[in-house]
């Protein structure tokens, strides 16, 4: 009690007076309690709710840009497929086309073969029945020539059988092949 | 002495006395409600409305006081507690943000027109401040390293030759034990008895320097002084709360940390 007097005099700055010690603690208790129960509670999960949502944020940023790395390798997947299908469509057009200019070529070749073929039979042909004509044509040539310098016929055996031994010599004489 | 003072018609000088208030309401004792006693409330008011205004209903893109408020805690989370004590401090965060802005808002009324008395000038809150930081740092070193492990480490720091202790081991426990709450309220204390006296005496011999016609040119410079210095006690004000603070969470943070 005597101390409390002495402080409560409050003589010595340095020490403190009874009645603001006490109304200094009730002071700081107010502090302690308003801050711990009304304002700290509510700032903690505010900073709680803060850190989640940043989080949160930053979560869903990276999983839109995994997302958009994988479309991006999709796509390019895509793209790198699409061209190779490209090159082997080409690649096939240009197997087809070569495989049809061969086949029309070996077509036009057979077909030009096979004309001259016929040309070549037709002209043996030809040369066959004028040769044959004119077998014939210089047996009575030769006939009429021959009964007009001997004035006389001959017999139709001895007839032939010349125009035949003339006529091997002219093939064998003019022409080589015979 | 005063009125031999002014019976010589000098100037009276502000002393320490001017510290003392009369009671308002109740009688001189233990329940004496004087000037003192309503600004303490009032500082205490004063600073539960700013957390509570500011944090009652927090956004999470702050805004205002809450803008402010959040400034002084994430000050108080970065530049104190995880500066001076590390990741353990941010369990303190909350403790030392009530000390520093009570602290600061009882200093800053030096300067509240209308108030000018800075509550802290009275050795009361530094006082009772100063005690719980004593109780929170020695039960966080009893709760870290065990009561003897923390009294070890107090008063027998290591890497000191043993003969060494001799000397180092009472001064340690001096040092920690007796002078850590002394030092700690008589600073703010005394800094702020120091402020308030300086205002006062240049603001009241402004005055006096006015009621002659002879000083009245000494009045400017007097005044100019006693502005220059409001601002001047601004300062004080914050850089006393936050050596407060900052020096508690070095008191707990030594308690935490062995070696420091």
């Amino acid at each position: 009690m005597h101390l409390l007097t002495i402080l409560a005099a409050g003589e010595n700055p340095i020490l403190p007076a009874a009645n603001e010690l006490i109304f200094g603690t009730i002071a700081f208790v107010i502090v302690i309690v308003g801050l711990f129960k009304f304002a700290f509670p509510s700032l903690g999960a505010m900073l709680a709710e803060r850190t989640a949502k940043i989080q949160g944020e930053m979560e869903k940023a990276e999983t839109t840009r995994l997302e958009a790395d994988k479309v991006l390798a999709e796509y390019r997947q895509n793209l790198a497929g699409a061209r190779d299908e490209s090159n082997r469509i080409i690649e096939e057009a240009r197997r087809t086309a070569d495989q049809l200019r061969k086949d029309l070529q070996a077509k036009a070749e057979q077909e030009a073969q096979s004309t001259v073929a016929r040309a070549q039979e037709e002209i043996r042909a030809e040369r066959d029945r004028v040769f044959q004509e004119l077998r014939t044509q210089v047996g009575e040539i030769a006939v009429e020539l021959a009964g007009r310098v001997v004035g006389s016929s001959l017999d139709k055996g001895t007839h032939e059988r010349l125009i035949d031994e003339y006529i091997d010599e002219v093939a064998s004489g003019g022409n080589g092949k015979g | 002495m005063l009125a031999a003072l002014s019976g010589r018609a000098g100037f009276p000088a502000p002393g320490i006395d001017i510290l003392k208030t009369p009671c308002l309401w109740g009688t001189n004792g233990a329940l004496c409600v004087n000037r003192v006693v309503i600004y303490m409330l009032l500082a205490a008011i004063v600073t539960v409305c700013l957390f509570v205004l500011a944090f009652r209903r927090p956004s999470l893109v702050p805004r205002g006081l809450q803008n402010v408020m959040e400034a002084i805690v994430e000050f108080v989370r970065n530049g104190i507690a995880i500066e001076v004590i590390g990741p353990e401090g941010l369990a303190f965060v909350p403790l030392l943000s009530a000390i520093f802005v009570f602290v600061l808002v009882g200093n800053l009324f030096e300067v509240i027109p209308g108030i000018q008395f800075p509550v802290n000038s009275r050795t009361a809150i530094p006082v009772i401040l100063a005690v719980l930081v004593w109780f929170v740092f020695n039960i966080v070193g009893v709760k870290k390293q065990g009561g003897l492990g923390y009294i070890k480490s107090v008063l027998f720091p290591p890497g000191v030759p043993w003969p060494i202790y001799i000397l180092v081991t009472p001064i340690e426990f001096v040092s920690t034990f007796v002078l850590r709450p002394f030092t700690l309220f008589v600073r703010l204390s005394a800094n702020m008895i120091a402020g308030h006296l300086i205002l006062t005496i240049f603001f009241v011999g402004t005055g006096y320097l006015l009621g002659r016609a002879l000083t009245i040119p000494f009045a400017v410079p007097s005044f100019a002084l006693a502005v220059g210095l409001t601002g001047f006690e601004i300062l004080v004000s914050v850089l006393q709360a936050y050596i407060f603070t900052i020096l508690t969470a070095v008191y707990i943070g030594g308690a935490i940390h062995v070696e420091h």
